[in-house]
């Protein structure tokens, strides 16, 4: 029997073919994968930066109903001066998360937090004097700088970490300044709550009570999706 | 600040005290151990860095695009953080025909950084040190004025100044060893001094402080700079770990640096965002 002829040169290159339409569908499977993450971190990205312009939009929001409070209207001027100036740069945290969310592809966030917002709303009505209302500002100062902080370590684009990273250490600015003045205001040093202040005729404690943390606390911050824009 | 038998006791009851050590611990006990969780992921991830990178060759921090900038940036603001704590202290004690005292020239305040081959920190363990050595500066700095407040030199100091200065030091010590404790994990020394080139502007300029007035603008800076870098850090850094334990810490050097301007007669919150003209960078480190 004569020996049949294989073409070989044709196996070799159904070979290499297949060879490369296997490292096509790799790669491909490998973008893809890789596209689908990045989507995924970009949307967290997002919905972090709508949470948090909502955060911002209730501070104003509560900020402004107590400035309208009698006895903060007709109190001490330098409280209605801070509430004021920490108004404006709340008004422009939002700006610039709202800026970022739309650069990142996401809609803005007109709306103040629902969630966290009815229980702030429901204390604030039921302020009877200054002390009551810079309690509050300064437990939702805290939970906008625990919020921020932790997402520092969660979003994915460097620009918007950075966005968090230097607004976080404001809000903690904002809450350091509460709390002294809550302090002043508790033991009846309201005569000391002006800028610039008697310094030699501040008491003791208040040294330490604007900063009750030696590492920010990120416990409890708001999740991401409580003030996403769908 | 009044003065004790052997020493000094806060100018607060110790009741009070109580209270605050109290309140100390317990957020002591919330925050730390986050922050060891941290600092051991930190030094895991520089480890696996160091191996998957030889020493010199670039990685984390050193990875970044905007590292150059950051060391031109570095170049402008180490030397003019130094120049403003010597213009601070200058302020009060009078000045030479530069403004500048005599032995403060660039080659002894800026000493020559080493050699790539003698560095011991590197790619973003660079940093990690650089942090431990900011958080070192500080602890000195605030031991310093509570030093030269028990010699009188300032005059009366006010309650809240004491009692500030005191806890402070205390948080700068915290946040010393989170750092330090990122580098033990990754396998190197801990830093334990401030081997920092603006380290001789500082102490001259503590020297040179004259008053209560002076030491907390001092304090100020230096609270300033380390929430700036800690700031820079954020946007540069590579390992969760790092990036974490550095928000976590921004945030309460910010904070001191409020109840510092307050005293001060000045706004506490003066910027919407940190800025980040006066932060550190690595290159500020002697080892």
């Amino acid at each position: 029997m004569r020996a049949e002829h294989i073409d070989t040169r044709l196996l070799k290159e159904r070979t290499e073919r297949s060879r490369d339409m296997s490292g096509d569908a790799v790669r491909i499977t490998e973008r893809v994968l890789k596209d689908a993450a990045a989507d995924e971190a970009a949307k967290k990205d997002v919905m972090a930066l709508q949470t948090a312009a909502a955060l911002e939009h209730l501070a104003v929001s509560v900020y402004r109903t107590a400035a309208g409070l009698p006895f903060i209207k007709n109190g001490t001027k330098t409280v209605a001066e801070f509430i004021a100036t920490t108004v404006q740069q709340h008004q422009e945290h939002a700006k610039a998360f709202n800026a970022a969310a739309v650069k990142a592809g996401g809609k803005e966030q007109t709306r103040p937090d629902e969630q966290y917002g009815d229980m702030v709303r429901r204390t604030l009505s039921s302020a009877r004097n200054p002390v009551d209302v810079i309690k509050l500002s300064a437990s939702l100062e805290d939970m906008a700088a625990r919020t921020f902080t932790k997402y520092v370590g969660q979003v994915r684009d460097t620009r918007v970490r950075r966005l968090f990273a230097s607004v976080a250490p404001v809000e903690a600015q904002h809450r350091a300044t509460l709390l002294a003045v809550q302090s002043l205001l508790a033991s009846g040093h309201e005569n000391l709550v002006e800028i610039p202040t008697d310094a030699p005729r501040l008491p003791a404690a208040l040294g330490s009570a604007g900063i009750p943390d030696v590492f920010q606390a990120t416990a409890n911050a708001r999740p991401m999706s409580e003030g996403a824009v769908l | 600040m009044r003065r004790a038998r052997g020493g000094w006791e806060l100018p607060i009851g110790e009741s009070e005290l109580s209270g605050l050590t109290k309140d100390m611990e317990e957020a002591h006990r919330e925050t730390l151990p986050a922050m060891r969780t941290s600092a051991a992921e930190l030094g895991e991830r520089i480890r696996e860095l160091g191996q998957a990178s030889p020493p010199g060759s670039p990685g984390g921090l050193a990875q970044d695009g905007p590292v150059d900038a950051g060391r031109r940036r570095f170049l402008l603001t180490a030397g003019g953080l130094g120049a403003a704590f010597l213009l601070t202290a200058c302020s009060s004690t009078g000045t030479d025909e530069k403004g500048l005292p005599p032995h403060d020239g660039p080659s002894e305040a800026l000493p020559p950084r080493p050699a790539v081959d003698t560095v011991m920190y590197t790619a973003e363990l660079r940093f990690v040190a650089l942090s431990a050595a900011l958080e070192n500066q500080a602890v000195g700095a605030y031991g310093s004025i509570l030093a030269a407040a028990g010699a009188e030199k300032f005059g009366a100091v006010p309650p809240a100044v004491s009692t500030f200065v005191t806890m402070a030091m205390a948080h700068h010590i915290d946040h010393a060893k989170a750092w330090n404790e990122a580098l033990t994990a990754a396998g190197k020394p801990v830093v334990t001094d401030v081997p920092l080139s603006n380290q001789r502007a500082v102490t001259t300029a503590l020297d040179r402080a004259a008053t209560v007035d002076d030491a907390a603008k001092l304090a100020l800076q230096l609270e300033e700079q380390a929430a700036q870098t800690y700031l820079s850090a954020v946007y540069h850094g590579k390992s969760r770990g790092g990036i974490e334990t550095a928000a976590t810490i921004a945030p309460v050097e910010a904070m001191h640096a409020s109840v510092l301007r307050f005293v001060l007669g000045q706004y506490p919150v003066p910027d919407a965002f940190l800025p980040e003209d006066m932060a550190a960078t690595p290159g500020l480190l002697t080892v």
